[in-house]
């Protein structure tokens, strides 16, 4: 024990480092960048990467139609420009001619019609599928369900999409009348592989001629390429198919010989290698805020289909960002060199990248100080260290874009004015205090920069005086700003108040314990639920029981409804409230953990996804937000922060809400300390 | 010895085979998926992730199907990133035991050296010295240890790394936190069998010839004296390689006692129970090995057989 205490003692003592930076400032490698990322990267492929320690990587791999600017908005990078039509449904991308693969190869559209597809896919089974189900025909395409007509029949004509039972035989099912050479394009190339006479195949696309498939073969780690149609028997060519139309309402019944699922289906064209048309369900004003995120971004036909699994793998990976793969170790790092095929490889300036994963937060923070990293990405920090950064040169806290609340499970806590109660109880202005992390307190879904530390010009954006209460958030620079609605803040009259009104409503059925259920990994959940169970007990007299749960386990018991209240948190991909905050809480939505349904928030979001003026939208939206806030199956607490380490002579790696970068502009500055900061 | 050998290594792959079964099971038991997450996809794209890794299959398919390829010593596919588990253990283990190794190489050169120098000044101050620092080693836990060392020889003097795993001078600092505790053990191991040896008729006769104090400790009194510890080395080698769990996390060290956490997690159970049998098998050989080489160092049981 006294061991233990003398520890302690000596931890504290020595912890606290001196001086302007935090550490020991390295002499920099002006050619080299080494940021130390804040877990493994499990995936780099960007029909599967789903992290943010994976995005670091993949977004300097892997360019998209647009990039992040220092906002995280998009800008133009492959496709220079673009027009979207007045309905907001068809926006087309004029491609960059210079743009190449690292093995040389230009990118066209085809490159975009062909990874969308794959992305959509159900054999890719990406997670990220349904961040294209906007573009037309993308849902029943990722359920499987969609299916073109070949020929004229059964009361369709060809060319009309169509939709099967979703546990219809495959009509793509093809068996190999012998052995097969799978190569590179259709009519010949390379040979990517052989597969045995017998062997059972996936159509996914046909070429113009519909002479040559391109086809899936699922045995090992998997293979795709060319085949002749003609080498393929079709299975279930005479199977009658009940079908419905996807465009119209019609239904008939049609051979298998007759349908196929083809990328020809989604709203993803390609009229000229340098021109790609995109068409959506509904109006999308935030389509290119969708096109700057993983799924959007162009994979490799001719590396993945080789290496299915692993072609993102050094040696097997092709690229086409500012940097390219040259080496990976699990749970050490990724070495990245800047890429000589890159469009704008003259703008870049590193010429090396280290990336290291590191899982253990204390781990990363001592590296960072040892100098031997040059940049900590956000997260990184354990909290605990917090205070000893504060007023650090090289440390920045800022909003992030995330939102931490309480679920109120309305059947167990059925009474609004009992939810209303439990949000007036907390004076959310201690959490900061409390939790040491720079938390902007919130009583809104939506998160974004408080509204006090925002410049004139968006003040003026939003509408707001600088001494207004709450945060708002900066949606498309210079013109649509979003300042969430308001739920019940601290006030302990009211609270009782409230209280009271529940007590007469539900009688008997009134909860005379609350259970608060949150998740264990982390002690700052901990800390808050004690901090509620006080603040419940001392405002309102309520007796709360805190239980926390394995994180695998906690989600299940929320999704099935089993708490009174529980601790959850949403972190968007871009700041748009209407399609990153409030989808949760539509009655359908398959992450309904509350059980809370209401008409008038469906109607809203509907009326909202129908309308074409995007500030139209947002207001639609913040009516849906403030239904949600005067109905609290949610109690919101505060905006997440996020804390980054940043060497002083590190140039543009920007902190922005949605906490993304870019590196092609980020630069290191040997003379910092000429050049003062 | 050869039967013997047989019949060890033919239970080794029983317990494999029943330590596979349990942890799949137990993964299937344990609530949540390995692709459940904070944000829920919809369920269509479920769907087809649950079919990609076959977790639409009945559980009796899907335990045949791991059974099966585990016959061909194939451990499966982990449900995250794109790594076999085979090679997840090649490597990865790897790493462990280097860390393991050096951990161990450690604890027996300093445990043997204070354990020798407590027993040859019996009671004096170099005693109480050596045993403090074995009793110091023996109850500090290593999470509290490896911050204190860190914060030390890392952050305050600077002469060491405090993370990840590149140069011997990264490992110093992991190695001597994870060997510290055995090297407690060991001293003490070592110490009273020392005192014990150097009380035998043998090592008097050796003092009678008239050899010098140190060839009769060294030579004659530590060959017996150290045996207590040589019986101690197996499970201290197997916990010290599979065993470093809470270190590699304190150090960052890419061994494989992250993927067994995060494999639990994850509810991956191909990773799990890769681990698991590898490291049965593992165990199995090492407790051979030792019982070969206590045979070679205790004249006694090398002539009783």
């Amino acid at each position: 024990l006294i061991v233990r205490a003398l520890a302690a003692v000596l931890l504290v003592g020595c912890s606290v480092p001196e001086g302007e930076y935090f550490g020991r400032v390295p002499e920099p490698d002006p050619t080299h960048l080494r940021w130390c990322n804040v877990a493994e990267p499990e995936y780099l492929d960007p029909a599967l990467a789903v992290s943010t320690a994976d995005l670091r990587v993949l977004y300097e791999l892997f360019d998209g139609l647009t990039t992040f600017d220092e906002n995280a908005s998009p800008k133009p990078s492959l496709a220079e420009r673009w027009e979207i039509s007045d309905d907001l449904r068809r926006f087309t991308f004029h491609l960059r001619r210079d743009a190449r693969w690292s093995n040389g190869r230009p990118i066209t559209s085809a490159d975009f019609v062909y990874s969308l597809a794959r992305v959509l896919h159900p054999l890719t089974a990406s997670a990220n599928a349904e961040t294209l189900w906007r573009i037309r025909h993308g849902k029943p395409y990722s359920a499987g369900t969609a299916r073109l007509v070949l020929a004229d029949g059964g009361g369709f004509r060809a060319g009309e999409a169509v939709a099967v039972e979703p546990e219809a035989p495959p009509t793509n099912l093809r068996r190999a009348r012998g052995a097969l050479e799978l190569v590179s394009s259709p009519g010949g190339g390379e040979v990517w592989g052989r597969v045995p006479g017998g062997s059972e195949l996936t159509i996914v696309e046909l070429d113009p001629t519909r002479a040559w498939a391109y086809v899936f073969f699922a045995e090992d780690d998997g293979l795709y390429g060319w085949a002749p149609l003609a080498a393929l028997d079709a299975p279930h060519a005479d199977r009658v198919y009940a079908v419905t139309g996807l465009d119209r309402p019609a239904k008939g019944e049609l051979r298998g010989r007759d349908l196929l699922m083809l990328p020809e289906l989604l709203g993803v064209r390609a009229p000229d290698p340098h021109t790609l048309v995109l068409e959506t369900e509904g109006p999308t004003p935030f389509l290119l805020d969708l096109s700057l995120g993983r799924a959007f971004r162009p994979v490799p036909r001719e590396a993945v289909s080789r290496h299915p699994k692993r072609w993102v793998r050094p040696g097997n990976i092709v690229t086409s960002g500012p940097f390219h793969l040259t080496f990976w170790r699990e749970r050490d790092r990724f070495e990245l060199a800047r890429s000589p095929t890159f469009w704008g490889a003259r703008s870049v300036r590193l010429e090396r990248v280290t990336i290291y994963s590191m899982s253990e937060q204390s781990a990363n923070v001592n590296v960072y100080f040892q100098g031997g990293c040059d940049a900590l990405a956000s997260n990184g920090v354990p909290p605990s260290m917090l205070p000893a950064l504060a007023g650090k040169k090289d440390y920045t806290a800022a909003a992030y874009l995330g939102s931490y609340f309480y679920l109120l499970n309305v059947e167990r806590l059925p009474s609004v004015h009992l939810r209303r109660a439990l949000s007036h109880a907390l004076d959310r202005t201690s959490l900061p205090r409390l939790l040491k992390g720079g938390q902007i307190p919130s009583v809104s879904l939506t998160p974004g920069k408080p509204i006090a530390t925002l410049t004139d010009g968006e003040l003026a954006l939003c509408g707001v005086t600088r001494d207004t209460p709450g945060v708002a958030m900066i949606v498309e620079t210079g013109k649509h700003c979003y300042v969430p609605p308001r739920g019940a803040a601290f006030d302990p009259e009211a609270a009782r108040r409230e209280l009271e009104l529940a007590r007469a409503e539900l009688g008997a059925r009134f909860p005379r314990v609350v259970t608060v259920r949150f998740n264990t990994g982390f002690e700052q959940h901990k800390t808050i639920a004690e901090w509620v169970q006080n603040e419940w007990k001392r405002v309102l007299g309520l007796d709360v029981e805190l239980e926390s749960m394995e994180w695998k386990t906690y989600l299940k018991a929320t999704l099935a409804r089993e708490y009174d209240a529980a601790r959850y948190g949403v972190v968007g991909n871009f700041a748009d409230p209407e399609a990153e905050f409030l989808p949760q809480f539509k009655c359908a939505s398959p992450d309904n953990r509350t059980g809370f349904c209401s008409a008038e928030l469906d109607r809203l979001m509907a009326e909202a996804a129908d309308e074409r003026d995007r500030g139209a939208r947002l207001a639609l939206t913040r009516r849906a937000e403030a239904v949600l806030l005067e109905e609290m199956p949610i109690l919101p607490l505060f905006v997440y922060t996020q804390h980054v380490l940043t060497r002083p002579y590190v140039r543009g790696l920007h902190v922005n809400l949605a906490d993304h970068q870019s590196l092609r502009e980020t630069w290191i500055d040997p003379d910092w300390r000429r050049a003062g900061r | 010895v050869i039967r013997m050998i047989a019949a060890r290594l033919l239970g080794a792959l029983l317990v494999a085979v029943c330590v596979a079964t349990l942890g799949f099971f137990a993964l299937k038991a344990a609530p949540g998926g390995p692709f459940d997450g904070e944000r829920r996809v919809q369920p269509e794209v479920q769907r087809n992730i649950e079919r990609a890794y076959h977790l639409d299959w009945p559980l009796w398919k899907q335990y045949a199907h791991y059974m099966a390829g585990l016959a061909r010593g194939d451990l499966g596919h982990s449900m995250k990133g794109t790594s076999t588990v085979n090679e997840i253990i090649a490597q990865n283990f790897p790493r462990s035991l280097q860390l393991g190794l050096l951990a161990l190489a450690f604890a027996v050169v300093a445990g043997v050296g204070l354990g020798v120098l407590a027993a040859s000044r019996h009671n004096r101050a170099a005693d109480h010295v050596a045993m403090s620092i074995a009793l110091l080693g023996i109850s500090v836990p290593s999470f509290v240890l490896g911050p204190l060392l860190i914060t030390v020889f890392a952050l305050r003097l600077g002469w060491l790394p405090a993370a990840r795993w590149e140069g011997f001078a990264s490992m110093i600092l992991p190695a001597v936190t994870l060997g510290l505790i055995y090297m407690g053990t060991i001293a003490r191991l070592t110490r009273s069998g020392m005192l014990e040896t150097v009380r035998q008729d043998y090592v008097r006769t050796a003092r009678a010839k008239g050899l010098s104090e140190r060839r009769v400790i060294w030579k004659h009194a530590l060959r017996l004296g150290i045996l207590p510890v040589v019986t101690y080395l197996g499970p201290a080698t197997a916990y010290l390689i599979t065993g470093s769990i809470v270190i590699e996390s304190i150090f960052q060290v890419p061994g494989l006692g992250f993927y067994f956490i995060t494999s639990v997690t994850n509810r991956d159970y191909p990773v799990l129970c890769g681990i698991m049998v590898f490291y049965c098998l593992f165990l199995v050989l090492l407790n051979l090995l030792v019982d070969v080489a206590y045979g070679l160092l205790d004249p006694r049981i090398r002539e009783g057989r």
